[in-house]
């Protein structure tokens, strides 16, 4: 269906809202709240639309422009009162949503804004020490082999800790503190498992299996990943607090707000 | 619609005041390009893995398609966090990336977001109204919606609103502003890189001309510029951007081409766009702004087709479905417009033009990447969250038809998992992989971790193979992206492959030679190098017999049973004519694994029809930049 050019403009739009008003009222027989007919700008008001209008063109504004700020202010609060007279919030997603975001930041605002004291913070970082430790770091040699057989031949043939030659491959024959997640990428997460098994210093080990192939395994060092102290990780530990902090606020306002109500969803 | 457009800003602007800010700022060394925050190594010594080309939800396509997740959790899941994909699902990289560039469509940057979250009574558009509508009404209406936008771009008429630059202009500030200073919150020189970028979306009659651009800088230089539309551009006008931004802020960026494979002929094109014979000044420009081309994504493989190759067994890899036609299928492919399409016969065009105008528009690397419109950037067979959010993991996502709402002839499952993007640095910063990029020591995978090492020179042998070999390499030679200059003898390559050690066993490395023989032809040649097995895989006809095949179709399993951990070799080309302009690429084949369609249908217990589960079979692969021989006496060029 085509509708003629006149149905689309706004004019015609508020003409028919502002007739459909006034039969809605006649119908109920109801005066309008005088009270909620009233709009009281305070200088207060008036000066946040100002701060509003030089965050946005870096400029404080005229007196002319001011004026037109607050005419659009007051044309957009008539608008706003009379639409939520009319019922216009209702079943609107965007309000909903809207609505429901706000709701979320409210239960958030103040971990929003809080500066947490280094206290609060120490015991953060002690509570989630998994979130801040380091790399643990590895000291190894190690030789390959492409089958067990040669690996374990080679492993017998060892005598009083000489290293074994190994086969070529271009894999690094001793890394020095390399950190976990690099020495899972060199040589793969099946190698790395392997390893955590074996004890530090304790000689020669194998066969360890690998995406590659076989190893001999000499580890040196294994040095667990430490907690750094809060000094040196003050802004990730703060950051942290913060997102989960905000997170559980508001899955805590949920709960308590969801508590109140009786829930029927139909199978 | 004008007034639309302002609607849309003013709201955007009203909700941007009204949001949360994230607190907490990044440090003067995450701000940075990286250069002096990190020791550098002697040379790059383990390839850094990244992906240069991904998509949030401030993609007018991606968030259409459904995406929910932003550039934060891009660059949380990139390095290695646990996110919730948009439809539910927990995900999760089995191995972190080194570094990540988010690539989000320049043309109407958050524009599906801005129109999706619009009053509706503000939209006065027609066509927008019915999009804002289909969007609202659910996932497959919105895809719907998103894929009438992607073929309206494609064929230039979009609502005016979206088209009108001066509107969108402000949205667009706060949105690139923003999402830099994510990008800085989460840069951390020495081990995780986030480099900024956008994607230019050029498209002409929906023939696929886009490019990844991707900055050096940190976010006190791309403060100062916004991504250029693609939109009725040139990419001659991109490339004056580009330099408009160097010569501004004293910064440096590159662009990457990519899918190729749908642009009907004219990404890679003999002549200038629109005809007329390549000028010098054209090529020169090209060579010097694009120095990588993304060879492989989840669009299809770009590297060659059996049209243009039919003697090379292997290739056509990932080519069926995006060879119909071009990216939205309005239009077919016809095979004349191959050669303009394979990032192979590109490699043989640069060296015929180079030989007629001294300048070659094509001397460039490869890399791999997603193109994900999901904010996930995995490329990996066994976690393939999908091509948007439309096609997350569900069990209908491989059988159905994927055509951008247009025409028949692309399914799920002629989508590849994606690739990934290998780079050479010395350290893992801005500035070290940026330039790595722009010395084209930089290589492409389909996914697969594989670490592949190339130098070209005139002394090397297989007597080089010590503990020292890579300093060596450096040293009496050039590495992958590097140039050769004639010396009257035969080059020699020193390749090493080493297979990913959570991966599949390799078959064999091939080396492919293209050059300009004396009549001024182009011409190609794919030579097995080294395999496993050597002594049993006797070559017959001159070819390596197959590998063989592991692969459990039912259970989507094999073994490392065939196939080597290592191949390496120092090869020296046995057709080297004196004088001659070549150009050679190394490509590693694995041994054949199941592909993601396998995973999914084993996961869903999917019925599947025979031909789709042969073909959930592949040789996964890399490609390293070429290494360039070119003529004694240096004839210009990148």
């Amino acid at each position: 269906m085509k509708l003629p050019g006149w149905t689309g403009e706004p004019l015609v739009h508020f003409l028919l809202g502002g007739a459909l008003l006034f039969a809605f009222f006649a119908w109920r027989g109801e005066p309008v709240d005088p009270a909620s007919r009233t709009i009281e700008l305070t200088r207060a008001d008036q000066a946040r639309l100002a701060l509003n209008f030089e965050r946005v063109m870096q400029r404080p504004p005229t007196d002319a422009e001011l004026d037109a700020v607050i005419d659009q202010y007051l044309r957009e609060e008539v608008l706003y009162r009379e639409a939520l007279r009319l019922g216009l919030d209702q079943n609107d997603i965007v309000v909903r949503r809207r609505l429901t975001q706000k709701m979320d930041e409210l239960a958030a605002a103040q971990a929003e804004t809080a500066a947490p004291t280094r206290e609060e913070l120490q015991a953060w970082l002690k509570a989630h020490p998994e979130r801040f430790v380091t790399e643990a770091r590895y000291s190894l040699e190690q030789r390959w082999y492409p089958d067990r057989d040669t690996a374990k031949a080679a492993l017998a043939r060892l005598h009083g800790g000489a290293a074994p030659a190994g086969e070529a491959i271009d894999l690094p024959p001793r890394v020095e503190a390399m950190e976990r997640v690099r020495l899972v990428e060199t040589f793969g997460s099946t190698f790395v498992e392997e390893v955590d098994r074996i004890k530090p210093g304790s000689g020669w080990h194998g066969p360890v299996a690998s995406g590659f192939g076989f190893h001999l395994v000499r580890l040196g060092k294994r040095e667990l990943g430490a907690v750094p102290p809060l000094a040196t990780i003050r802004d990730q530990v703060e950051d942290d607090w913060r997102l989960s902090t905000m997170r559980e606020r508001k899955q805590e306002a949920y709960r308590l707000l969801r508590q109140a109500y009786r829930i029927k969803v139909d199978k | 619609m004008k007034m639309v457009a302002r609607g849309l800003a003013a709201l955007a602007l009203v909700w941007t005041l009204g949001g949360c800010e994230m607190a907490g700022d990044a440090s003067p060394e995450a701000k940075g390009d990286g250069t002096g925050t990190v020791e550098l190594a002697e040379f790059p010594e383990r390839p850094l893995w990244g992906d240069t080309h991904l998509h949030t939800d401030n993609s007018i396509d991606a968030f259409g398609f459904g995406t929910r997740l932003g550039p934060e959790e891009a660059l949380r899941f990139a390095s290695g966090e646990e996110v919730t994909a948009t439809t539910g699902m927990k995900a999760k990289l089995a191995r972190p990336l080194d570094f990540l560039v988010i690539a989000d469509h320049s043309d109407a940057l958050g524009a599906t977001k801005r129109l999706y979250e619009a009053p509706r009574l503000m939209i006065r558009d027609k066509t927008l109204l019915r999009w804002y509508d289909m969007m609202h009404e659910g996932p497959q209406q919105s895809q719907k919606a998103i894929a009438e936008l992607i073929t309206a771009a494609a064929n230039g008429n979009l609502p005016e609103a979206l088209r009108d630059q001066s509107n969108a202009e402000k949205n667009t500030r706060e949105i690139w502003q923003t999402h830099l200073d994510t990008l800085d919150r989460f840069n951390r020189p020495g081990k995780f890189t986030a480099l900024a970028g956008f994607e230019y979306t050029l498209m002409p009659d929906g023939n696929n001309l886009h490019r990844v651009v991707m900055f050096r800088d940190g976010s006190d230089r791309t403060k100062q510029v916004l991504p250029y539309p693609g939109i009725e551009s040139t990419a001659a006008g991109l490339w004056d951007y580009m330099d408009a931004y160097e010569q501004k802020t004293g910064g440096k960026v590159l662009a990457i081409p990519h899918n190729s494979n749908v642009s009907n002929g004219l990404m890679f094109e003999l002549t200038m766009p629109g005809g007329g014979a390549m000028t010098a000044d054209y090529a020169r420009r090209r060579a010097k702004h694009e120095p990588v081309v993304e060879v492989t994504q989840i669009k299809g493989d770009s590297e060659a087709h059996k049209y243009l190759s039919p003697n090379d067994e292997f290739s056509s890899f990932g080519v069926e479905g995006w060879e119909l036609g071009n990216l939205p299928l309005t239009h077919r492919s016809t095979p004349d417009m191959f050669a303009g399409n394979y990032i192979r016969e590109a490699l043989k065009r640069g060296l015929t033009i180079e030989q007629k105008i001294g300048v070659n528009p094509y001397a460039f690397g490869l890399v791999g990447s997603t193109d994900s419109h999901t904010s996930l950037a995995t490329g990996d067979e066994n976690n393939f969250f999908g091509k948007h959010t439309g096609v997350e993991p569900r069990p209908g996502r491989v059988m159905e038809p994927q055509n951008l709402g247009t025409d028949a002839g692309r399914f799920g499952w002629h989508y590849l998992a994606g690739g990934y993007a290998a780079v050479w640095a010395r350290a893992n910063t801005r500035a070290e992989i940026f330039d790595a990029f722009m010395r084209r020591e930089v290589y492409a995978t389909t996914g697969p971790r594989m670490v592949l090492r190339l130098f070209g020179g005139f002394d090397f042998s297989n007597n080089d193979w010590g503990s020292d070999w890579v300093r060596n390499g450096y040293k009496r030679g050039v590495p992958m992206g590097g140039q050769l200059a004639d010396k009257g003898k035969a080059p020699t390559f020193l390749i090493s492959a080493l297979k990913d050690p959570d991966g599949a066993n390799l078959d064999r490395v091939q080396v492919v030679k293209g050059w300009v023989d004396a009549s001024g032809k182009s011409q190609e040649k794919v030579y097995d190098v080294v395999w496993s097995d050597m002594a049993k895989r006797k070559p017959v006809g001159g070819k390596v017999p197959a590998v063989g095949d592991t692969v459990n179709r039912m259970a989507a399993t094999y073994t490392n049973s065939i196939g080597a951990a290592e191949l390496r070799t120092a090869w020296t080309d046995p057709d080297y004519v004196k004088g001659q302009r070549a150009f050679y690429y190394v490509r590693v084949l694995e041994i054949p694994t199941p592909r993601w369609v396998l995973f999914d249908m084993v996961r869903f217990k999917l019925k599947l029809p025979k031909d789709v589960i042969e073909k959930g079979v592949a040789q996964e692969r890399a490609y390293s930049s070429p290494i360039w021989l070119n003529p004694a006496k240096p004839a210009g060029g990148a």
